[in-house]
C-alpha cells in the first residue's frame, strides 16, 4: 500500500485511545482519534477514515450511535471493541452494522488482522475468483480446490461457502445465512444450517479438530476467519 | 331521662297515669265512651314509653278500672247491661293491639338504629382498614377501633404465622387468658365463627378468612353487636390483613430487585473498570516486546508481565462469571458449539502456553457439538489446560480430546491430559469426582473450584482421574447438541 489508511480510534480512555494509536502507526497506519461518538462522527465526516474502530461504553454519545449515524451514509468498515460478558451489546452492533468486534482485553496482533481483512474485503473489487491459503473458490465455475485438491460440494455447500468466503473476516448471522442461502425457505431453521455447516466444515477442513476457516461465532452465527491471500 | 326509663318508674308511671284518668273521669262525669277514648290514648303512651309487658298491664288495668268505676252497677266488677259487655271487650282487644302494634314499631325502629350504626362502624372500618394501612401496626389500631364501635369491651386481633398455634397478637384491649389461644387456634382451624356467654356478656370468636386460608382471629368479648356485622367486620379485617401482607411481600421483592440491580451495575463497572487498564497494559507490553526483539534479556521480562497480565484477565474474567452466575444475572445461554472451535477459542486465549509446549487438538469423528454456553465452556477449558500447564514440566505435552461419552450418548466428554506429577491425595475420590469436602480450594487451585462451578452451570460434571503412564485427566461431561436426521449430500 502506498498511501496508508487512515483508521479512527474512537474510545472514551486516554490509555487505550493513545496506546492503540501508537501501535496501529507502527503497523503503518495514519491514525484519528476521538473521545466519543459526536466527536467520531464529526471526524468521519471532515477527515473520511478508512475504518472506525470505536468503543461501546462512551459518555455523551455512545458506540451504537455513532455506528447507526456512520451507516446511514456510509459503507466505512466499523470494528467494535467491546466488553467481555456483554454479548447482547456484541449483537446489537452487529446489528446495526459494525462488520466485526473484538473483545478487550484484545491482543494487538489479532487486532491488526482484523483491521487488514476489514481492509482488504473493502478495497479489492469484487472477483469470481476467491483466493485464500490452500483454499481457492471459484465462484463463476462453482469450484473449490483445498490444499491442491479439488473439493466436491452439494450446491447448498458451496452457497454457503461462497457468502461466508465474500464476507471473509465478518461475522455472519445465522438469520443472514437462511435468507441468502436459502431465500428465508419457511421450513429452514438454525439446526438445517448447523447440518450444512458440519458437512461443508468436514469437506473443505484439513484437520477438523483444528478448523482453519470456518468457526462458530458464539450467539451469531460462522464466520470465515482465513485471510485473503 | 335515664330515671323514668327505669323499670319501677315505668310502672309508677303507668299506675299513675290510669289513676288520673279514672280520676278525671269521676270528678267531671264524662261518659264512659270519652273516658274509653282517654284510656286508650294512655295505653298507646304507656306502650311507647314502657315497652310490651308495661303495656300489656296497663291495658288489663285500664280494662278493670273502665268496668269498676264508669259501668253501672257502679264501683263492681259486674256488668248489667249486655251492650257493655261489649264495649268493654272491644276495648280491651283495642287496647292490646294498639300495644303490640306500637311495641313491634319501636323494636323495629331500634333495630334499624342499631344497624345503621353497625353500618356506620364497618364503613369507618373499611375506610381504615384501606387507606392507612401503609405502615405496620395501623391495622392492628384499625381494628381495635372496630371492635369498640362494635360495642366490645375487650378483644383484639391475633394473627397466625405459619399455624393456628403460632399466634400473634397484634391488638388487645384488656385480659387475654391463655385459654383463649386454644379456643383462637380452633376457630381458625375449623374457620367457624364461635359465640359464647361470658362473665362480660356475649363473647364472639370470628376467624379472618381470604381465599380459604385463615390468617388469624377477631375477638369481640362483651359485645353485642349482631352477629352479621362482627363478621363482616371480620371479613374485612382479614381482607386489610392479606393486603398488608401482600404490600410487605412487594417491598421484599423490591428491595431483591434493587439489590439485583445494584449488583449488575457493580459488576459492569467492575467488568469496566477493571478492563480497561489491563487492555492498556496489554497493548503496551505488545509494544515493548516488538522494540525489545534484539534484547533477548528484556523479551524474556516483557513476556513474564504479558503471561502474569493474562492470568489476571483470566482471574478477573473468572470471578465476573462467577458473580454474574451467582447473581442469577447472566443465566448460561446454551448454543451448540463444535468442541473443535472451542479447542481453537482457547488456542486464541492461552497464545503464551501453545507457544511454551506442544498442545495437540483432537476432535473424534463421530463427536457431537456440545449443547453448552460457550463463553463459560470456553472458561472452563482454559483453566484447566493453565492448570496443566502450571504442574507439567517444561515442554511436556498437553492434549485436548473430545470424544462421544462411552456411555450416555446424550453426552460428550472433553478431557485435557497432561504428563504433570498426578493427583495430589484428596482431590479427588476414586470415581474421579471431585472431593468438595475433603480439600480445601487453597489445594485444588482456585480455577478448579471455578471450573466445577462453570461446568454445573452449563449441566456438565468434571472429574479428575490418573493418567496411565503419569499425569492427570481432567474430564469435562457436557450434554450434547444431537443434530436432527443426518441429511445426505
Amino acid at each position: 500500500m502506498t498511501i496508508s489508511s487512515v483508521i479512527l480510534v474512537v474510545d472514551d480512555d486516554p490509555a487505550i485511545r493513545d496506546s492503540l494509536s501508537k501501535e496501529l502507526r507502527a503497523a503503518g497506519y495514519s491514525t484519528l482519534t476521538a473521545n466519543d461518538g459526536i466527536e467520531g462522527l464529526s471526524a468521519v465526516q471532515s477527515r473520511g477514515p478508512d475504518l472506525v474502530l470505536t468503543d461501546l461504553a462512551m459518555p455523551r454519545s455512545d458506540g451504537f450511535e455513532l455506528i447507526a449515524a456512520v451507516r446511514a451514509f456510509s459503507r466505512m468498515p466499523m470494528i467494535v471493541l467491546s466488553v467481555r460478558g456483554a454479548d447482547p451489546d456484541k449483537v446489537r452492533a452487529l446489528d446495526l452494522g459494525a462488520e466485526d468486534f473484538v473483545t478487550k482485553p484484545f491482543s494487538v496482533t489479532e487486532l491488526l488482522a482484523r483491521v487488514r481483512a476489514q481492509l482488504r474485503r473493502t478495497t479489492s473489487p469484487p472477483s469470481s475468483m476467491l483466493a485464500f491459503a490452500d483454499l481457492t473458490v471459484d465462484v463463476e465455475r462453482r469450484r473449490v480446490v483445498q490444499g491442491g485438491r479439488e473439493v466436491r460440494l452439494t450446491p447448498t455447500e458451496f452457497s454457503l461457502l461462497e457468502l461466508l468466503a465474500a464476507n471473509a473476516g465478518k461475522p455472519m448471522f445465522i438469520e443472514q445465512i437462511i435468507a441468502r442461502v436459502w431465500r428465508s425457505a419457511p421450513s429452514t431453521t438454525a439446526d438445517t444450517v448447523r447440518v450444512h455447516m458440519s458437512s461443508l466444515r468436514k469437506k473443505i477442513e484439513p484437520d477438523p479438530s483444528d478448523p482453519r476457516y470456518i468457526v462458530t461465532e458464539p450467539w451469531v452465527g460462522y464466520r470465515f476467519i482465513a485471510e485473503p491471500l | 331521662m335515664k330515671l323514668l326509663r327505669s323499670g319501677p318508674a315505668r310502672w309508677l308511671l303507668a299506675i299513675v297515669s290510669i289513676a288520673a284518668v279514672t280520676a278525671i273521669g269521676r270528678v267531671i262525669g264524662l261518659n264512659p265512651s270519652t273516658v274509653g277514648f282517654l284510656y286508650l290514648i294512655v295505653v298507646l303512651l304507656i306502650s311507647v314509653w314502657g315497652g310490651l309487658l308495661v303495656g300489656t298491664v296497663s291495658s288489663i288495668i285500664a280494662t278493670l278500672c273502665y268496668n269498676f268505676f264508669f259501668f253501672p252497677p257502679l264501683y263492681t266488677f259486674t256488668i248489667e247491661e249486655p251492650a257493655n259487655w261489649f264495649a268493654l271487650a272491644a276495648f280491651l282487644v283495642a287496647s292490646v293491639t294498639v300495644n303490640r302494634l306500637v311495641v313491634a314499631a319501636r323494636v323495629q325502629a331500634e333495630t334499624a338504629e342499631q344497624r345503621r350504626k353497625e353500618l356506620e362502624t364497618l364503613y369507618g372500618l373499611s375506610i381504615d382498614l384501606f387507606t392507612a394501612t401503609n405502615r405496620v401496626g395501623a391495622l392492628g389500631e384499625a381494628a381495635g377501633r372496630a371492635l369498640q364501635l362494635l360495642g366490645a369491651r375487650e378483644g383484639g386481633l391475633v394473627l397466625f404465622e405459619g399455624g393456628a398455634y403460632r399466634q400473634k397478637v397484634i391488638w388487645w384491649n384488656g385480659q387475654k387468658p391463655d385459654e383463649i389461644e386454644d379456643l383462637i387456634a380452633g376457630v381458625g382451624r375449623h374457620q367457624e365463627a364461635v359465640e359464647l356467654p361470658s362473665p362480660l356478656g356475649r363473647d364472639v370468636y370470628l376467624p379472618l378468612i381470604v381465599g380459604g386460608k385463615t390468617s388469624g382471629a377477631l375477638v369481640a368479648r362483651g359485645t353485642e353487636a349482631s352477629k352479621q356485622a362482627l363478621e363482616s367486620a371480620a371479613r374485612l379485617v382479614a381482607l386489610a390483613v392479606e393486603r398488608e401482607r401482600f404490600i410487605e411481600e412487594n417491598a421484599h421483592v423490591q428491595a431483591l430487585r434493587e439489590s439485583e440491580a445494584l449488583k449488575t451495575s457493580l459488576l459492569r463497572a467492575i467488568s469496566h473498570d477493571l478492563t480497561t487498564p489491563i487492555t492498556a497494559i496489554t497493548i503496551r507490553t505488545e509494544s515493548l516486546r516488538r522494540r525489545a526483539a534484539a534484547d533477548p534479556d528484556l523479551l524474556e521480562d516483557v513476556a513474564a508481565i504479558a503471561a502474569e497480565t493474562d492470568r489476571l484477565r483470566r482471574r478477573i474474567d473468572n470471578l465476573l462469571s462467577m458473580a454474574r452466575l451467582e447473581a442469577g444475572k447472566a443465566r448460561p445461554r446454551r448454543e451448540p458449539t463444535p468442541p473443535a472451535d472451542l479447542f481453537r477459542a482457547v488456542r486464541e486465549n492461552l497464545p503464551l502456553v501453545f507457544a511454551a509446549r506442544p498442545v495437540t487438538l483432537h476432535v473424534d469423528a463421530d463427536c457431537p457439538d456440545a449443547n453448552v454456553d460457550p463463553s463459560l465452556t470456553l472458561e472452563i477449558l482454559v483453566n484447566l489446560v493453565e492448570n496443566a500447564h502450571r504442574v507439567s514440566p517444561a515442554g511436556a505435552p498437553i492434549e485436548l480430546v473430545a470424544r462421544r461419552h462411552p456411555l450416555d450418548p446424550n453426552k460428550l466428554r472433553l478431557e485435557v491430559l497432561d504428563r504433570g506429577p498426578g493427583l495430589p491425595p484428596g482431590v479427588a475420590d476414586a470415581d474421579g469426582n471431585i472431593a468438595t469436602e475433603t480439600s480445601d480450594v487453597a489445594q485444588r487451585g482456585l480455577g478448579l473450584e471455578i471450573a466445577r462451578s462453570l461446568a454445573a452451570a452449563n449441566g456438565g460434571t468434571i472429574g479428575l482421574a490418573p493418567r496411565p503412564g503419569g499425569g492427570t485427566i481432567a474430564r469435562i461431561d457436557l450434554p450434547a447438541a444431537l443434530l436432527p436426521v443426518e441429511e445426505q449430500a
